[in-house]
């Protein structure tokens, strides 16, 4: 039986599933102290002062740690421009808090009680500093400035210029103008952030934590407490979710210093309110699009304004950008392309990775622009999709061609004919929703594609590190794969070992994995993010496989150890025309939604999605299928019911009670997760990476469908209630 | 959380005892599942609410805790769990609102140990009441938020001074079944119907009914429908379950050849306290109640005072009276 392509069962399933497999929550260490945080729980204002004295005389407290105990008091993935502790002093940057999830002091005490206890009894003195709400008030003129070094709170402003778009637009028979906006999405996950830090047999810092990337982590860890990284580890046991919210530091930096302080072990686990309040969310963003087509539906020009809310800080604000702007066109060939995109800050909660990075907000866009065109065109909205897909070689907006192995319009297809949509001689043709008897449901059908990159962007070093050591005699009886990337939850240890077993030619459970250690896999292996980690993990560990067993039998020794490292194509960054090589590959996706909705109560129900996302190769159908179905709910959440409400930068809705994640009874009745396999050239086995794709096309093909049922366009999401009636009402 | 300490009363005489001896600072407990995780968790505190810090159990006092069915009424202990009124045949055969108002409450975890009791003087769902940044009239502070703020999920009639919803379902039902309350306090019991039970802010903006910090909610008692009665309960949320009331109707009423002869119309959600709709039951009576229902619901934007952001809320509301009148008939 080949390994890969077998829907082999999760060697963690039961485990996770009758509560045994530890997080790092669950972890304890003889002797270990307890730490809680004092968040700051105000969105701007200046530390005056700081009286530790009544809550340091709290019996079973240890230490206090604040901004003065930083030995680098900055952080960030991307731009170091946070401070691990908010304190008053001579660092005007850190005596500042921007957020409401700022972190003022963490308490170390013999027991969580006592450290509460003292929580509550220090003393900040505050100057409350005027709040940047929103985008817009940022960049007022007057606007507090939240960093220095953006006097105008513009973080990075991007800029593509294509062709002509005066002389595209001209072509044009046909232009459609439309302003859309999409809120933010808290992850969510299971498991809150939660850690255990010590001084190792080695006398290293270690951290044991939830996190998607841990060599980043070290990094970060080591640059704030000025430590060589070798002096820092970092291991991940079981994670409970990520969707990009583990990509920035959380209790890890404090938890070392913590620990390095007290010389003993400590923990620190955050609770849900304050994973809400302390970790980045999606971004927020607004649009504003014009897009020309002519009279057959060839796309001519499109235009495009974007800004992202930042946030107080920038995370991966910059990257998300990025994808933002070379997917605000969604995935057609348009020759006169004009995009400015911004990402402001603000005293919002930092907003930042987030499945789809970027993707999912351009998307709602441009397929909504698209959608909107295929209706002033009177052409269906495949049949004009169809007509300006990517293909191999069309030019990206960057005005580089596509790499090798688009399958666009092969997805576009196979998800029309599921779905029904019927090929005529006069070109697709749209299923009619059966309506219910009823005089306030209506029900649509409605259509969105998306394409997404896989593996990190402009210019980035993209690599790998794997090691395989054969155990054995004259027969393969045991394999070690080493390699530090993360499995999140999202499968990606099983589909390691699927994959050595598949370049190895043995059964997978011979295939046992070494992981997320940077002190047992010291190369990195990225973060398990950007659907990059079965690609780029995948052909590490398929390279070292070969190599090793090249060596196998070639040589006597055993065992024999091989160790890889991935280069992907080098990538570009935009120059300011917006041209670059931003990706070395990407995933397809194409999404219809059956939905209908109540037009007294405001309710949508989605009845049915069929998505068909080209994987490449699914190295594991089964979770393939969960990815899809799981994309396909949390993208529902954030297109309907789910709502980060923040009023001059505090957070209404810290609370799963109030912040509504969808539950069984709000998902769909049914997904249809096709799987399409066009093999990526340079995948490992031809697999590419899937598991941001198939939420980003939802929302679009949900308001398509509402449109379809009541010829009004939901162009603001998300679509509580509220919003469904108002938007009802303003186009009655 | 701060700790507490805990009580286990074993009678409603010990109960109202320790009450009045601990004063403003000592709470009663039955569930806890707002009590307890919810405004002590979030440290929902301020002037005018002190953070408890004596809780006395009272699920550990067997009168309160049961469904009675004796002489043509129905009494709930305050103590009876939701999931044990879901589950009661009796309450689904003669009063099915009640039941599908319990049983909307929630997750069925915490319907199981959540109670009719915490249900009915739940405190409000706020997000500036229960937001550690807010020091509202609620909570004795000297402002409301809702009024310059973000205030989609507030009232759109009877808000005055404070703007809050009453988030009990039960209530809802309970006021359309016209039932009673048994309330017990330092000179013993005193039984009073719902009509009166609860308080809007004007009358004390620091509670949602009439009950003393020394007083607790023993019972409810329920009246045998009479003959010929209809009766549907309906509540839209932003999510399908698990969720507080965007707006619910319950509707109680008798009927001859279609025709209103006498019932009540409620609503929750939209208002301080469950509110009876009188506009519509009056636009109701001796009318065919399936033509006049359209009318009637609309009635209710004669009351209706929306704030900036809850219209929509007017809108639910008429739909939802004019399908539940309808679906009672059915």
């Amino acid at each position: 039986m080949r390994a890969i392509g077998s829907s082999l069962p999760r060697g963690d399933a039961v485990g996770k599933v009758v509560g045994a497999t530890p997080y790092s929550g669950d972890l304890s260490m003889p002797g270990m102290l307890h730490a809680v945080t004092l968040f700051a729980r105000r969105p701007h204002a200046r530390i005056l002062a700081l009286d530790l004295g009544e809550a340091g005389r709290v019996p079973g407290v240890v230490c206090i740690l604040t901004a003065a105990d930083v030995p680098h008091n900055r952080f960030g993935l991307n731009v170091p421009d946070q401070p691990v502790l908010c304190g008053p002093g001579d660092d005007e940057h850190a005596s500042r808090v921007r957020f409401v999830g700022d972190k003022v002091a963490v308490v170390v005490a013999e027991t969580v009680e006592a450290a509460e206890r003292a929580r509550a009894l220090i003393r900040v003195e505050y100057e409350a500093l005027p709040v940047v709400p929103n985008p817009v008030a940022a960049r007022q003129t007057g606007a507090p400035v939240l960093h220095a070094a953006h006097p105008d709170n513009v973080l990075l402003h991007y800029r593509v210029r294509k062709g002509d778009t005066l002389a595209g637009f001209a072509q044009a028979d046909v232009v459609v103008e439309g302003e859309y906006s999409v809120g933010g999405q808290e992850h969510a996950f299971l498991q809150p952030e939660a850690g255990l830090a010590w001084l190792d047999e080695e006398g290293r810092v270690a951290v044991a934590c939830a996190g998607q990337w841990a060599h980043e982590e070290q990094e970060q860890i080591a640059h704030a407490l000025r430590l060589p990284d070798e002096r820092v580890r970092v291991i991940h046991p079981a994670i409970g979710g990520a969707f990009g919210g583990r990509e920035d530091i959380s209790v890890q930096i404090v938890l070392a210093l913590a620990a390095q302080k007290t010389g003993r072990p400590v923990k620190m686990v955050w609770t849900r309110e304050e994973s809400i309040i302390g970790h980045h969310k999606r971004h927020p963003m607004t649009y504003r699009c014009r897009t020309g087509a002519t009279r057959d539906g060839r796309l001519v020009a499109a235009e495009v304004e974007l800004v992202s809310d930042c946030g107080a800080y920038a995370s991966t604000s910059t990257k998300v950008l990025g994808n933002a702007t070379i997917m605000a066109v969604g995935p057609y060939d348009i020759p006169h392309v004009s995009i400015d995109a911004y990402t402001v800050y603000t005293n919002n909660v930092p907003s930042g990775a987030f499945r789809g990075f970027g993707a999912p907000q351009s998307h709602f866009a441009a397929e909504s622009q698209m959608n909107k065109l295929a209706a002033a065109l009177g052409m269906d909205p495949v049949e004009l999709r169809l007509k300006n897909a990517l293909r191999d070689g069309s030019l990206q907006v960057t005005q580089a061609p596509m790499p090798a192995g688009v399958s666009m319009d092969h997805v576009i297809e196979q998800c029309a004919e599921s779905i029904g949509w019927r090929r005529t001689a006069q070109g697709w043709q749209r299923p009619a929703a059966a309506q219910p008897d009823s005089p306030w449901l209506r029900r649509g059908i409605g259509f969105a594609a998306a394409f997404k990159n896989i593996g990190f962007s402009f210019g980035y070093r993209e690599h790998c590190w794997a090691t395989v050591e054969i155990h054995g005699g004259g027969d393969i009886d045991r394999v070690v794969v080493r390699c530090a990337g993360s499995d999140v939850g999202q499968g990606a240890h099983l589909a390691f070992q699927q994959i050595a077993a598949e370049a190895l030619g043995i059964e997978a459970e011979k295939v046992e994995i070494v992981s997320a250690d940077t002190a047992t896999t010291p190369g990195s292996s990225g973060s398990a993010s950007a659907s990059r980690m079965t690609f780029m993990a995948g052909n590490a560990i398929r390279g070292a496989a070969e190599k090793a067993l090249a060596m196998w039998r070639d040589e006597e020794d055993r065992p024999v150890i091989a160790t890889y490292e991935f280069n992907p194509p080098a990538t570009t960054p935009m120059d300011d025309m917006g041209r670059s090589t931003p990706n070395f590959t990407y995933g397809y996706v194409a999404e219809a939604v059956e939905a209908e909705i109540d037009t007294e109560t405001g309710e949508v129900r989605v009845r049915r999605v069929v998505c068909a996302d080209d994987v490449g190769r699914a190295v594991n159908p089964q979770q393939v299928t969960g990815q899809i179905e799981g994309a396909v709910v949390q993208a529902q959440g954030w297109a309907t019911i789910e709502n980060f409400v923040q009023r001059d930068g505090l957070v209404l809705t810290p609370h799963l009670s109030t912040y509504l994640i969808p539950t069984v009874r709000d998902i769909p009745d049914r997904v249809d997760s096709i799987i399409v396999e066009v093999p990526d050239p340079l995948g490992p086995f031809g697999a590419r990476g899937m598991a941001e794709m198939p939420f980003i096309p939802f929302a679009p093909a949900l308001t398509a469908a509402l449109h379809d049922a009541t010829g009004v366009w939901f162009d603001h999401l998300p679509l509580t209630p509220v919003r469904v009636l108002e938007t009802l009402d303003e186009q009655a | 959380m701060k700790s507490f300490e805990l009580y286990d009363a074993t009678s409603v005489q010990e109960a109202v005892a320790l009450l009045s001896k601990f004063g403003p600072t000592s709470k009663v407990v039955a569930g806890g599942s707002d009590l307890v995780t919810g405004i002590m968790k979030d440290w929902v505190r301020g002037k005018g609410m002190p953070y408890p810090e004596k809780l006395i159990d009272i699920t550990t006092i067997p009168e309160m805790v049961g469904i009675k069915v004796a002489n043509n009424a129905l009494t709930v202990g305050a103590a009876t769990t939701l999931s044990s009124i879901v589950d009661s045949a009796d309450i689904k055969k003669t009063w099915p609102i009640l039941s599908q108002s319990a049983e909307s409450v929630a997750s069925p975890l915490i319907r199981n140990f959540a109670t009719l009791g915490g249900n009915i003087n739940q405190r409000p769902r706020c997000w500036f009441f229960r937001g550690e940044n807010f020091a509202c009239y609620k909570k004795g502070g000297d402002f409301c938020f809702a009024v310059t703020g973000d205030n989609r999920y507030h009232a759109i009639i009877g808000g005055e001074l404070c703007y809050i919803v009453h988030p009990s379902d039960t209530a809802t039902a309970l006021l359309a079944l016209n039932a009673k309350a048994t309330i017990a306090g330092p000179s013993g019991q005193r039984e009073v119907p719902f009509d009166t039970y609860f308080t809007g802010p004007r009358e004390d903006v620091l509670r949602e009914n009439l009950l003393k910090h020394d007083e607790l909610l023993v019972n409810v008692t329920v009246p045998q429908p009479a003959a010929n009665t209809r009766m549907a309960f309906f509540k839209l949320k932003d999510r399908q379950v698990y969720d507080f009331a965007l707006c619910s109707v319950a509707a109680v009423f008798t009927e001859e050849n279609g025709v209103w002869k006498d019932g009540r119309v409620v609503l929750g959600g939209v208002s301080p306290v469950p509110y009876r709709a009188k506009v519509v039951e009056e636009a109701l009576a001796g009318k065919n109640i399936k033509q006049a229902a359209k009318d009637a619901a609309g009635r209710i934007r004669t009351v209706a005072r929306p704030m900036s952001l809850n219209g929509y809320k007017v809108d639910i509301a008429v739909g939802l009276i004019e399908r539940v009148l309808t679906s009672a008939l059915v």
